[in-house]
């Protein structure tokens, strides 16, 4: 048998991806397990991808994290649409229940302003707030999030646009409110 | 140039470009004018601080989130899939949880930093070999990142829509198809863009299909090592090719074009041969659009070959009026076969199936309720744009008279009714509207085509044409709501008898693949307008096919005989396929035809005794074989059907036609016939179609002159000019 210098690599990738990437499904599913099996499922079509020679590592190591981010942003829209939770245009709004991960006790213990952008980013409409992990958590371009979700790069200016103008909205209006209680 | 709102100052919250110049997303130029025009702006400069910050505690704020890592068997899940079942050492998990939030979002950095040395630098290399000369990289993962070898970079441009995404049928494209995508990226130094180092000049090597010059002689050296030293002989496979140049530097460009050139479409796979034994339905909806033509006619103006996706064959061919028999019956149109030797292929057969539908007279002509939807965002505001729109409005507006009313309902920033509904014998009610219309501020087209469906369905005019005309130059910008819901909002509009036409205007930020999809759901149709003669021709000369629909939900069948044919090929509709149960369901929603519209199908068709061989598909053991007789070209080749609905119908009406192969040659067709085939030719040279043969552009400008002697309108004696212009572009 020859080395497999792949399995040095995909090790090297998963201990890089893992956690972007369980994070990152985990708030399109709300859900941690879920999200870890859509996470185990990427990586495993990322071998086959391998195995088959359909590409070669070469190829896939360009921008693995982008096909990876796409492969587990895919899976879990297949399981949203097969748990028939939702249709592919009511997305928003099941993602958007589905995702409501923040207990009152935790929002409790968040009082810097930090955390306040996290708790308002979080009532966001989905779309939105995907752009804007992936912009701010992620670290991608407005062009690898075109890449990503496929939206046009004007459609991706627009939703960050939108999304930034809408948080800053709702955090001057919390502070408002936040003065007259 | 700044645009401004009523008020003198140009409200900034609602313009993407702030955040994305606050974001560092602007390319140099576009910051640069953009630093110039909020230069003191003191609102302008705190909102991108604000925006700033915003992104910082952002930023902070999800890196503090906690990041699950996966199961430990689930590790080993994944490393056993590999066949390299050692697990990773507790240090490497320890260090990885401890780098977590912040490793991987470094990386991101690093990544892009080491992948910017490699600009610049060309080289020619086997595959698999790596560089030597370059510094180290930081860390064995962006020296894998740079690795990027031709087949990445291909599924990257396929990613882009500028490939078909077919690399098994389609074959590989060759480094001369690849120059001329990238030519018509504007890399072959088309005015403004910015061109990265070497990779023009490589791109008109590449279109020429020969390397001519090479720069430098590692270049040199590395060319001859893989037998690419200038010979006429083969042209060497992408494969080969290791670009470094155009590697991650090239998508990024490519991908950053979409600041100065967003222009979307949809990838066109070529509809591939079909056994006719195994696969004799073909089912697909008619479609009149023609955008695509007069978007080719754009690039090509522009010295431009346009990329392969934005060539829609169906919509080359049905620009042209053909002269198919006037219907005469029951039917709201007309149906004319012909079948004849196939052009590029001379031992194949070209089924032509052509449509026409009814004229109606100005006198007979229904009232109609328009309401124009019209985008007057900032970037509108150039002459080929709203000012052609207006031009094109004026003249629409003259053919109209009392029976017919008129509402303008225009979209930017926000959106607001500037004419109601107003009668056209007022048109100078109508024209001074038009007068003052002005473009400013970004796109948000959802509010808008609300309440224009809210207009047009106020004034809603029984047994009339009721339809929202919308006239964008791209973005259609929804706001809160996404795709999927203004996808929704129209087709039940369309279903209360709204319906939905789109005129695209302009260049550079053309979302062409979403505006015919909005088109097609709301039961309308789609013109690219370039020009006032194409406004002309779309709004004045085909005002009553543009407006009037008189058969809705029009799919076509064909059943192709497996006595006579061996294998099939549909020319076009690729995005217009049907499976061939949605035949008979009235619930599945197809193209319209308007009055006088023309609908021109093609087919290749490989007869049988012909020798063919399916590409990837194994001789069946049980089938009977086909055997040429004799009869071969007797029997009947095909039968087509129809079925439509009329314009407020529910109920579906079939209609067929058989077609028998007299054995016709190519020169002995129709003058259409050989016409629609030299444009469909044209559409398969310039997507590097598989199919096209031993075919090019000089043959496609003889079959042209040959059919183009009854040219009213002169469209045809254009088109030859066109393929004149292409010939050129291919040949510098």
């Amino acid at each position: 048998m020859t080395p497999k210098p792949d399995a040095a690599w995909i090790r090297e990738v998963l201990e890089r991806h893992e956690r972007p990437l369980t994070l990152y499904a985990t708030r399109l599913l709300g859900d941690v397990e879920r999200a870890r099996d859509v996470v185990q499922e990427a990586f495993l079509r990322l071998c086959d991808q391998l195995n088959s020679g359909k590409q070669e590592r070469a190829a896939l190591a360009e921008r693995v994290d982008l096909w990876l981010l796409t492969v587990c942003r895919n899976l879990c829209h297949d399981l949203h649409r097969k748990e028939s939770r939702m249709t592919p245009l009511e997305e928003e709004r099941a993602q958007r229940a589905a995702c409501a991960t923040a207990t009152p006790a935790e929002a409790a213990e968040r009082r810097d302003d930090v955390a306040r952008v996290l708790d308002t980013l979080e009532r966001l409409p989905e779309k939105q707030r995907e752009v804007l992990r992936l912009k701010f958590q992620h670290g991608l371009s407005y062009a690898e999030i075109s890449r990503v979700t496929r939206e046009s790069q004007g459609n991706v200016g627009w939703l960050l646009h939108v999304g930034l103008k809408s948080l800053r909205e709702k955090l001057a209006q919390g502070e408002i409110q936040g003065a007259e209680a | 140039m700044s645009t401004r709102d009523e008020t003198g100052m140009h409200d900034w919250s609602d313009d993407p470009r702030l955040t994305a110049y606050a974001l560092g997303e602007l390319g140099g130029e576009e910051a640069r004018e953009l630093e110039a025009q909020i230069s003191g702006d003191e609102a302008a400069q705190a909102l991108v601080a604000e925006l700033r910050t915003l992104g910082e505690a952002l930023e902070q704020g999800l890196a503090g989130e906690s990041a699950p890592a996966l199961k430990p068997e689930q590790w080993h899940a994944i490393e056993e899939r590999l066949g390299a079942p050692t697990a990773p050492s507790a240090i490497n998990r320890k260090s990885v949880a401890a780098a977590a939030g912040i490793g991987w979002r470094g990386w991101f950095a690093v990544a892009a930093t080491v992948v910017g040395l490699g600009v610049g630098a060309t080289f020619v290399l086997r595959p698999g070999e790596r560089f030597g000369s370059l510094p180290a990289p930081a860390h064995e993962s962006e020296e894998l990142a740079r690795q990027t070898d031709s087949r990445a970079y291909l599924e990257r441009l396929r990613g882009l829509g500028y490939i078909g995404a077919d690399p098994g049928e389609g074959g590989k494209p060759t480094p001369a198809e690849l120059g001329v995508q990238l030519q018509s990226l504007g890399y072959a130094g088309g005015p403004g863009t910015p061109v990265p180092s070497g990779i023009a000049a490589r791109s008109h090597r590449m279109a020429r299909g020969k390397w001519t010059r090479v720069e430098g002689e590692r270049d040199q050296e590395a060319l001859r090592a893989i037998g690419y030293s200038g010979g006429d002989g083969e042209e060497p496979l992408m494969e080969q090719v290791f670009f470094d140049d155009l590697s991650e530097k090239t998508l990024q460009d490519l991908e950053q074009l979409g600041e100065g050139n967003r222009e979307g479409y949809d990838p066109i796979v070529e509809n591939p041969f079909r056994a006719a034994g195994r696969d004799p339905l073909s089912t697909f909806s008619v479609d009149v659009d023609t955008a695509a033509y007069s978007n080719l006619r754009r690039f090509l103006g522009e010295d431009r070959l346009p990329p392969a996706d934005a060539v829609r064959i169906e919509e080359l061919v049905n620009y042209f009026p053909y002269t198919y028999p006037a219907p005469t019956g029951e039917h709201p149109f007309s149906v004319d076969l012909e079948v004849g030797s196939c052009p590029w292929k001379q031992e194949h057969r070209l089924v032509r199936i052509g449509l026409q539908g009814r004229e109606t007279l100005p006198e007979e002509r229904r009232s109609s309720n328009l309401v124009f939807l019209l985008d007057v965002s900032g970037s509108m505001n150039s002459d080929d744009k709203l000012p052609l729109l207006k031009r094109a409005l004026q003249m629409l507006v003259q053919e109209l008279d009392e029976r017919d009313r008129i509402a303008i309902v225009v979209y930017a920033g926000s959106s607001g009714l500037v004419l109601p509904p107003t009668s056209c014998d007022r048109s100078v009610d109508v024209h001074m509207a038009l007068e003052r219309l002005k473009a400013g501020g970004s796109t948000n087209g959802g509010a808008g085509i609300e309440l224009a469906y809210e207009v047009a369905a106020r004034n809603y005019i029984d047994g009339g044409i009721n339809r929202v005309i919308l006239a964008t130059d791209g973005d259609f910008n929804v706001g809160v709501s996404d795709d999927g819901s203004l996808v929704r909002l129209i087709e039940e509009k369309a279903k209360t008898g709204v319906f939905l036409s789109v005129l695209g205007f302009g260049r550079g930020n053309l979302q062409d693949a979403k505006m015919e999809k909005l088109a097609d759901k709301g039961n309308g149709n789609y013109a690219y307008i370039d020009s006032v003669l194409e406004a002309k021709k779309v709004l004045v000369e085909q005002m009553g096919a543009t407006l009037e629909t008189i058969a809705k939900d029009v799919k076509i069948q064909v059943e192709f005989n497996p006595r006579e044919v061996q294998a099939w090929r549909l020319i076009g509709y690729e995005n217009r396929l049907l499976a061939a149960q949605d035949f008979n369901d009235d619930t599945k929603d197809a193209g319209e035809i308007g009055a006088g519209h023309r609908v021109t199908a093609l087919y290749e068709v490989v007869p049988v005794g012909v020798p063919f061989e399916l590409p990837g598909v194994d001789p069946l053991k049980y089938q009977a074989p086909a055997s040429a007789t004799g009869e071969a070209f007797g029997g009947e080749l095909l039968t087509v059907k129809f079925r439509y609905k009329r314009p407020e119908g529910e109920r579906s009406t079939l209609l067929s036609e058989t077609l028998v192969d007299e054995g016709a040659d190519f020169q002995e067709l129709s003058a259409d016939t050989r016409w629609a085939a030299s444009v469909a030719a044209f559409g398969m040279v310039l997507r590097g179609s598989a199919h096209v043969g031993e075919a090019g552009l000089p043959e496609v400008s003889r079959w042209a002159l040959e059919s183009a002697a009854d040219d009213p309108g002169g469209y045809r004696a254009q088109f030859i000019g066109l393929v004149a212009k292409a010939r050129e572009l291919r040949g510098r």
